[in-house]
């Protein structure tokens, strides 16, 4: 490390703040990209994220942990199922999120659910949680939290965000249900959207409050993003002729309708 | 005179064409006119043996070739010294006449010059590749007097022709002779006649009749103009006939209709009083089939024609449809549905007026029966007074099957009344709903006895299957044969009754067995029935279990008639009601007077339902029985007691429920079948596609579902999203306006 100029060593460090590697992986990535930070970035992003420093051992006291304590009474009477079912439920995300100081409801714990495909908001299975971290490279706490700012990071990825934002919708919904309740689906798009500005949010969300009143389905919830992402807030570019769900097409009538856009 | 000698003596060749030059003087002097008399064979003979001796002679004296240049120059000298200062000092049809005749003279002269000549023909000319000797002698004509008069002559000949065209009097014969040389001046070619004087022929007559268009559309009303029209192209016809070349005759017929019909044809046929429109709203079939006619011929001439043809049929179709809803909202209901009635009549007749338009005026042209159904489509498809047109049109057929209907006619004119209706349905994109509303009215007929003719009945279907397919009317055949079934039912159900005298229930029972797909769906209550009939439904259910044992019965109640004797003070009277009435009425058999509550706990009917009946007996026409308070509606808190005291003149009366509201079941029960089809449609299509896209899908899936309605694209959506959720559909991941099918 000392043999390297002082801005190549920002950059070093740097590299290891946002990605979360190894100095010597960051080392090697930076001289392959000639010391070009975002040609770095790239190089790291294509390429699987290595398994390495996470102790298996390790991951699986972490996840008793929150799990809860089996010999414990209390949490038998109020998670009494829970020795049967082998999750980590509200309560244990809880403590986990008080443990990394995120609120619960902070999107980076969608992220953190993203990276381990959890079924449902709220519950992590043993596979879950242990794949999840594994993939992160990390086995505490401690590094968990460390990895907190990539993982936000995460979102500004165009790809990343795209795929955050599907997954969402199967992670934000009830079991056994198909569609996404919509007082659940408006608190989601409000956080997710939040990440990336869409001007049009609010009277979404008023439209659906307004005429719609009842659930979203998951391809009104996939089009959305792509409606976000493509048509101009102006309309312009608007296809009425085009595949859009009708909950969609019904939106930009809603727009027309209330004078929001001109026709 | 010479003397034919054996020897052959060598001829000169001045010698030799001194003695052809006489012979071209006589020739000459014959054509003139001037006292000559004919060749004989022994003169013609002479001449062509020195043409052929002086061309067999050894060299030098071969004189073939000079004696070719001879042969022209001599055309030459006399076209310079006599034909051409003859033409040259006349004019107009003088000059014309004295071409034909210089023309004739000319062909003469080649005639006999090349008979005299003929040995340079045969050899000379192949040996040469040179031009025969006909071909040289036109050719001289036609280098020299044509080329040099052709204009001029045209220019008279065109002259003519608008004279004529004025009304005088021409030489038509003279023109054809004219004519005939520009023809066979091209000598196989037709370029000459089509260069100088066809063109120019066609520009005049495009021109003259540019210039009477322009007035006689001011003037002339539309079919003052388009009788001119007709005789201009008739007389210029008649004129190819007689003088011009039979290849002119399109060019010219081309030109003519070009100049009176294509470039004023907007004004013609827009024309305020006179135009389309008001041949139309004055039923000029006359006119019309005039313009059809004219119009037939050009490019896409009929087409503004068609289309105002349908502009009218529609603006008619939708007055009348206007009338009808004027009609219903300043009327009372019943006149209003009357005049519905009559808004089909209307419809029908209006049908027939314009197909006969169709047939004769326009000649059965798809394009005019194209335009009939597209204004039907518009019109029909409108509501009147709320009631759609499916259901307007399932309204009339009931009108006329049923007992008592509106309509009174013959056999025959019912007949033929159905066949139209059927007709119409045609031009109703709400097919399904159609059969859904004919369907319950057809359910009222059949089980309660309404049907006029079993005949009309099944004939209507018969018609309705061969339009619409087997699938569409195959429900309504059921109940029709399911009624067939329970007669036959009924007898045994009585023979049976007759075998176990222990078995009846001691009341006449008659009960009709339906087959629940074929059917309507009918809502029923499990409304608490009097003892009597619930032993007429244990009889029953015990005949029916000796028949089959594997089906289930579920009784509709609320369709059962029941007739009771009402044992009043002043007289019996036969009470004929609803099985729910009746039920009621039983009640008061035990007690005097019951409250509202009593009955509804009694019965355990809906409180709908109940006031309904409640109603019909205390507050309509016969009341059969008292309430207190004596209101005009039923209410909660109210009592009843039976009204002894009732009577009427009639030993038998009917108390009739108002008819409920079926509308609006309907219309939900077909949206719920739509969307069914819709589904099944959709997956179709994508399970035999595989991959397609949105606008494809869409499109498909219209034109499937077209024969029984118009899906809108909306409900199409819906139901692909619900497809999608289903996991039937995706969406091509690369590709949002993409779907595929998920097997």
């Amino acid at each position: 490390m000392h043999k390297l100029s002082r801005s190549n060593r920002d950059k070093v460090q740097q590299f290891v703040a946002i990605t979360g590697a190894s100095e010597k992986n960051a080392l090697q990535t930076l001289k392959a990209s000639d010391w070009q930070l975002e040609a770095a970035f790239d190089v790291f992003y294509s390429q699987p994220q290595p398994r390495s420093n996470a102790d298996v051992r390790r991951l699986e006291e972490l996840y008793n942990r929150y799990k809860g304590n089996t010999q414990d009474t209390s949490f038998f009477l109020l998670l009494n199922w829970n020795i049967y079912s082998d999750m980590i439920l509200a309560d244990g995300v809880s403590v986990l999120c008080s443990d990394l100081q995120v609120e619960p409801q902070d999107i980076v714990t969608l992220v953190l659910s993203w990276h381990m495909n959890a079924a449902t908001a709220c519950e992590f299975s043993r596979e879950e949680f242990v794949g999840g971290l594994q993939a992160l490279g990390v086995d505490s706490i401690k590094k968990l939290q460390e990895k907190l700012s990539f993982m936000r990071s995460e979102l500004k990825d165009e790809q990343k965000f795209h795929e955050i934002y599907n997954f969402a919708f199967g992670w934000a919904k009830e079991k056994g249900q198909k569609s996404l309740a919509l007082d659940t689906a408006i608190g989601m798009w409000q956080l997710l959207f939040a990440e990336r500005e869409w001007p049009l949010l609010n009277h979404w969300c008023d439209f659906l409050q307004d005429r719609h009143n009842k659930a979203i389905s998951k391809d009104t919830w996939e089009q959305l993003l792509e409606f976000a992402r493509a048509v101009d807030p102006s309309l312009s570019n608007y296809d009425a002729e085009g595949a859009w769900p009708y909950l969609i097409d019904e939106f930009v009538e809603y727009l027309y309708d209330k004078s929001v856009v001109e026709k | 005179s010479l003397s034919f000698k054996m020897e052959r003596k060598t001829i000169d060749l001045d010698q030799g064409w001194d003695y052809m030059q006489t012979g071209i003087t006589k020739l000459k002097r014959i054509l003139e006119g001037l006292p000559e008399p004919q060749f004989d064979s022994e003169q013609y003979m002479m001449l062509y043996t020195t043409i052929y001796n002086m061309c067999t002679q050894k060299p030098p004296h071969d004189y073939s070739q000079q004696l070719y240049d001879k042969y022209r120059e001599a055309f030459e000298e006399y076209i310079h010294s006599t034909v051409l200062p003859a033409l040259r000092e006349k004019h107009d049809e003088y000059m014309l006449r004295e071409l034909v005749k210089r023309w004739s003279n000319h062909k003469v002269m080649v005639r006999w010059l090349s008979r005299f000549f003929y040995y340079l023909d045969r050899y000379f000319i192949a040996r040469r590749s040179l031009p025969p000797l006909n071909e040289v002698g036109l050719t001289c004509f036609r280098d020299l007097v044509y080329n040099e008069l052709h204009s001029k002559v045209k220019d008279a000949v065109i002259a003519l022709v608008d004279k004529e065209r004025e009304g005088e009097q021409i030489d038509r014969a003279l023109l054809k002779n004219v004519l005939d040389i520009y023809v066979e001046i091209g000598m196989g070619q037709m370029e000459r006649y089509e260069e100088d004087f066809e063109s120019f022929m066609l520009l005049d007559s495009a021109s003259y009749y540019s210039r009477k268009a322009s007035s006689w559309i001011q003037e002339d009303s539309c079919p003052d103009y388009m009788l001119k029209s007709e005789e201009c192209l008739k007389k210029e016809r008649e004129r190819v006939a007689h003088y011009l070349h039979s290849s002119s005759e399109p060019k010219l017929v081309e030109k003519v209709q070009h100049e009176l019909l294509v470039v004023y044809a907007n004004q013609l046929l827009e024309k305020e009083h006179s135009g389309c429109r008001a041949l139309l709203r004055d039923d000029k079939v006359d006119d019309l089939s005039r313009m059809y006619r004219l119009y037939h011929k050009i490019v896409k001439g009929l087409e503004p024609v068609a289309n105002i043809f349908k502009q009218h049929v529609t603006a008619e179709g939708n007055a009348l449809v206007q009338q009808a809803e004027d009609t219903a909202t300043n009327h009372a209901a019943n006149t209003a549905s009357v005049q519905e009635q009559v808004l089909i009549r209307k419809v029908i007749e209006l049908h027939d007026k314009y197909m006969v338009y169709v047939v004769e005026c326009f000649q059965n042209h798809t394009l005019f029966h194209k335009a009939l159904k597209e204004a039907f489509e518009i019109f029909c498809n409108k509501t009147v007074a709320g009631s759609s047109s499916a259901e307007l049109l399932a309204t009339f057929c009931d009108n006329i099957l049923k007992k008592g209907g509106s309509e009174k006619l013959s056999d025959e004119a019912i007949e033929d009344t159905l066949e139209k209706v059927v007709k119409l349905l045609a031009y109703i994109s709400d097919k399904d709903l159609f059969a859904e509303f004919y369907r319950k009215k057809l359910a009222r007929r059949l089980l309660f006895d309404r049907s006029a003719n079993d005949d009309h009945e099944r004939s209507i279907l018969t018609k309705l299957k061969q339009q619409c397919g087997g699938q569409f009317t195959s429900k309504m055949e059921g109940m029709v044969t399911d009624l067939t079934l329970a007669r036959e039912n009924q007898n045994s159900f009585e023979e049976y009754l007759g075998n176990n005298p222990a078995a009846n229930p001691g009341i006449d029972l008659t009960v009709t067995v339906l087959t629940t797909g074929f059917w309507p769906s009918y809502k029923s209550f499990d409304i608490n029935l009097p003892a009597e009939m619930v032993k007429c439904v244990e009889v029953f259910k015990g005949f029916y279990e000796t028949k089959t044992k594997h089906r289930k019965l579920t009784w509709i109640y609320s369709l059962g008639t029941c007739h009771l004797n009402g044992k009043f003070d002043t007289k019996p009277i036969e009470l004929v009601v609803s099985t729910y009435q009746a039920a009621v009425l039983l009640l008061f058999n035990t007690t005097d007077k019951l409250s509202y509550t009593d009955i509804l706990t009694q019965l355990n009917l809906s409180h709908e339902d109940l006031v309904r009946l409640l109603h019909s007996l205390s507050c309509a026409r016969y009341k059969i029985l008292l309430k207190e308070p004596s209101t005009k509606t039923v209410s909660q808190s109210d009592s009843f007691e039976f009204n002894s005291k009732f009577t009427d003149r009639m030993r038998r009366i009917k108390i009739p429920l108002p008819p409920v509201d079926e509308r609006k079941k309907v219309v939900e029960d077909v949206d719920k079948d739509r969307r069914y089809a819709i589904d099944a449609a959709i997956v179709r299509i994508m399970k035999s596609r595989k991959v397609l896209g949105h606008q494809q899908l869409v499109s498909e899936c219209v034109e499937q579902l077209s024969r029984m309605f118009k899906p809108d694209i909306k409900a199409i959506k819906k139901r692909m999203e619900d497809l999608i959720t289903r996991d039937y559909l995706e969406r091509d991941k690369e590709n949002p306006n993409m779907f595929r099918y998920l097997a």
